[in-house]
């Protein structure tokens, strides 16, 4: 049994246009001490996907019947608020894009992390605080006694993130979310999070949701790679063999656009022409289909369902099953 | 030490201007205070003597000068009617002002944050429609207006508490806050309104602040996340507003202070109106001056304590102050 199961994830929002399908009949698992990759642009249901694991999602989001999450083999849609709080920051903890917003600027970060130890874990408030001391040396955070009383803005953004990833971390959870954790972070600053997100991921044998627009984040990093379109998952493969062969037209297209070191200077970045689709109106068939240079009208008519062969899934009707050129 | 110095010279500008409107005002007032004195069957003579004696045959600008050299100094005057020093007579009644007035907002304080936690926990739900129109109703109702009808209710209806009078605090607390509890509650029905919409506002705001997403996603309970997380950010255009609304609660306990015959600053001030007792009316407006610029200097004290970004800004001195 996996940790975390995902089934028929459904979330719509109410607009003044109609139905807004962010995430549109998701499944998906992760193992114990894994780490899944979730690649996929901006409105592509990534993020909401994450809150709906969450249980964090606003009160006006409406989520499909047939939905199930389980985590630990538990119904989390069954749980009452209490039980499910009691699970958030405890069994799964969650880390956000924005590390500049996402502490509170006018709380200690001893408090900010002391705060989950005393409520999941019953700490007292010196426990607490020496136990966030340690947190704080474990994220890398120099000087952590001295910082420990410190407020938010008196750090940098990758301190920040570094102090929002020992917050996630304060009660040892067995799944941890990370929703795009190095976004808003300079490039030099990136590298850092990320491996220190993977080494306590390891250490701790605890499982990841590595959430990212970037393919180039996920490599070497996740064990395997789903990318999502349009509140869908088009294709789920073990990592390395997703960036060897990438069945469908939308996931080459994105591997088409990372820049990589031995291109000859002055060559033009691939990019994949269109914009994504509306949501609250989504294209007939295939959502990717007005985009794709491969398109036929059984595209057009006929959305493909997520193929299960073994290790990979894809959702096409013309995959490339040969290896990427 | 920079802002400390800009503050005591806005302190000096401010009050520069209050006392000369108010020395204006008073000197424009019709009639003649001498003469009022001697009684009408006195002859000019008489009148002349009583001008020379309080002072009133100088020039404006000369009288101006000595009553503002004395504020600084801190000779306040004398009363011409009773003979009483100024300043002894403000610093006697200032006690039951004071304690009116703080007691009316922490009365207020008390039911805008509750009923602001409420309404931004679901904004325009039931409970939010309830308090704003209940909000709503409080707000249009006039103090005196308020005052009268709460002694009618708990006064003469219930008999729960009196409706006039004041206990100085040695004759015990209780005693001393009984008749204290409708005079406040009368001024605090109207200042709370603003305080709960204006917080009401900010924490609508703050709750969609990442942050609470993260202490949502630590498990913490909505009323934590409301009282710990979301209270202190969302506070500071209530403190600023809890500043200036002295100036309005200043106002108001003149009315209050005559209606409960509580004998506060105010009523002074008013009695002084009448008996045309001019030393006694400037002393009276530039104290509320002085008092209204202390409590904002407070009000800003108070966003150093609440906000660790201030107190970066500010130096050291506000950093443990």
């Amino acid at each position: 049994m996996s940790l975390l199961e995902v089934e028929n994830a459904r979330v719509a929002f109410p607009t003044a246009r109609g139905l807004l399908t962010a995430v549109d009949g998701v499944s998906l698992s992760v193992d114990e001490g894994r780490v899944l990759g979730i690649v996929g642009e901006s409105g592509s249901g990534k993020s909401v996907l994450s809150r709906a694991i969450m249980g964090l999602l606003p009160r006006s989001a409406r989520t499909g019947e047939a939905m199930r999450i389980r985590l630990g083999g538990r119904e989390l849609g069954a749980l009452p608020e209490r039980e499910l709080r009691r699970l958030r920051g405890r069994e799964m903890a969650m880390i956000f894009q924005d590390p500049m917003t996402a502490l509170n600027p006018v709380m200690t970060l001893g408090d900010q992390i002391g705060e989950s130890l005393r409520l999941h874990l019953g700490m007292g408030r010196r426990q607490a605080r020496d136990r966030s001391v340690e947190l704080l040396a474990a994220v890398g955070l120099p000087q952590p006694a001295t910082r420990v009383d410190q407020h938010p803005h008196q750090l940098s953004g990758g301190m920040r993130q570094r102090v929002a990833i020992a917050i996630a971390l304060a009660c040892d959870p067995r799944l941890l979310i990370a929703d795009e954790p190095t976004t808003a972070l300079d490039v030099t600053v990136q590298h850092g999070i990320l491996d220190l997100l993977q080494a306590q991921s390891r250490e701790r044998g605890m499982a990841m949701i590595l959430i990212t627009h970037d393919l180039g984040v996920v490599a070497g990093r996740a064990d395997e790679v789903a990318v999502m379109y349009a509140g869908r998952v088009v294709e789920q493969a073990p990592t390395r063999a997703l960036f060897a062969a990438a069945s469908m037209p939308y996931t080459r297209g994105l591997l088409a656009s990372i820049p990589r070191i031995e291109d000859a200077p002055g060559r033009r970045l691939e990019a994949i022409g269109g914009r994504p689709p509306d949501l609250v109106s989504p294209p007939a068939g295939c959502a990717f289909s007005p985009r794709c240079a491969h398109a036929s009208d059984l595209c057009r008519r006929q959305a493909p369902g997520l193929e299960d062969g073994g290790a990979t899934r894809f959702a096409c009707w013309h995959p490339a099953l040969e290896a990427a050129e | 030490m920079n802002a400390l110095l800009r503050r005591a010279g806005r302190l000096a500008v401010v009050l520069a201007v209050v006392t000369l409107i108010t020395f204006l005002l008073v000197a424009a007032l019709p009639g003649d205070v001498a003469l009022d004195i001697a009684g009408a069957d006195a002859t000019e003579q008489e009148v002349a003597e009583i001008r020379a004696e309080i002072g009133l045959d100088r020039s404006l600008a000369v009288r101006y000068l000595d009553w503002v050299s004395g504020i600084v100094t801190g000779d306040w005057g004398q009363s011409w009617r009773t003979g009483e020093r100024v300043w002894d007579a403000i610093a006697q009644r200032v006690p039951a002002s004071l304690e009116l007035m703080v007691l009316a907002q922490i009365i207020a304080v008390s039911l805008a944050i509750p009923a602001a936690l409420l309404c931004a926990r679901a904004p325009d739900g039931r409970v939010d429609r309830a308090i704003g129109f209940l909000a709503f109703g409080s707000v249009s109702m006039p103090s005196f207006m308020t005052a009268v009808l709460l002694i009618l209710l708990f006064s003469l209806t219930l008999g729960w508490l009196p409706a006039t009078g004041y206990e100085p605090l040695s004759a015990g607390l209780w005693e001393n806050l009984r008749p204290m509890i409708l005079p406040a509650l009368s001024l605090a029905l109207v200042e709370w309104t603003a305080l709960m919409r204006t917080l009401r506002a900010e924490m609508i705001g703050v709750l969609q602040e990442n942050y609470i997403a993260l202490a949502r996603a630590k498990g913490m309970s909505d009323r934590r996340i409301l009282v710990v997380h979301a209270l202190r950010p969302s506070s500071f255009s209530m403190i600023t507003l809890l500043g200036l609304q002295v100036g309005r609660l200043m106002g108001g306990s003149i009315i209050i202070e005559q209606i409960f015959g509580i004998p506060g600053v105010g009523r002074l001030l008013v009695t002084s109106v009448f008996s045309r007792d001019f030393m006694m009316i400037q002393g009276c407006v530039t104290f509320f001056a002085l008092a209204y610029v202390l409590a904002n200097f407070c009000t800003d004290l108070a966003y150093a304590r609440l906000d660790p970004r201030v107190r970066g800004l500010g130096g050291k001195a506000g950093a443990h102050g």
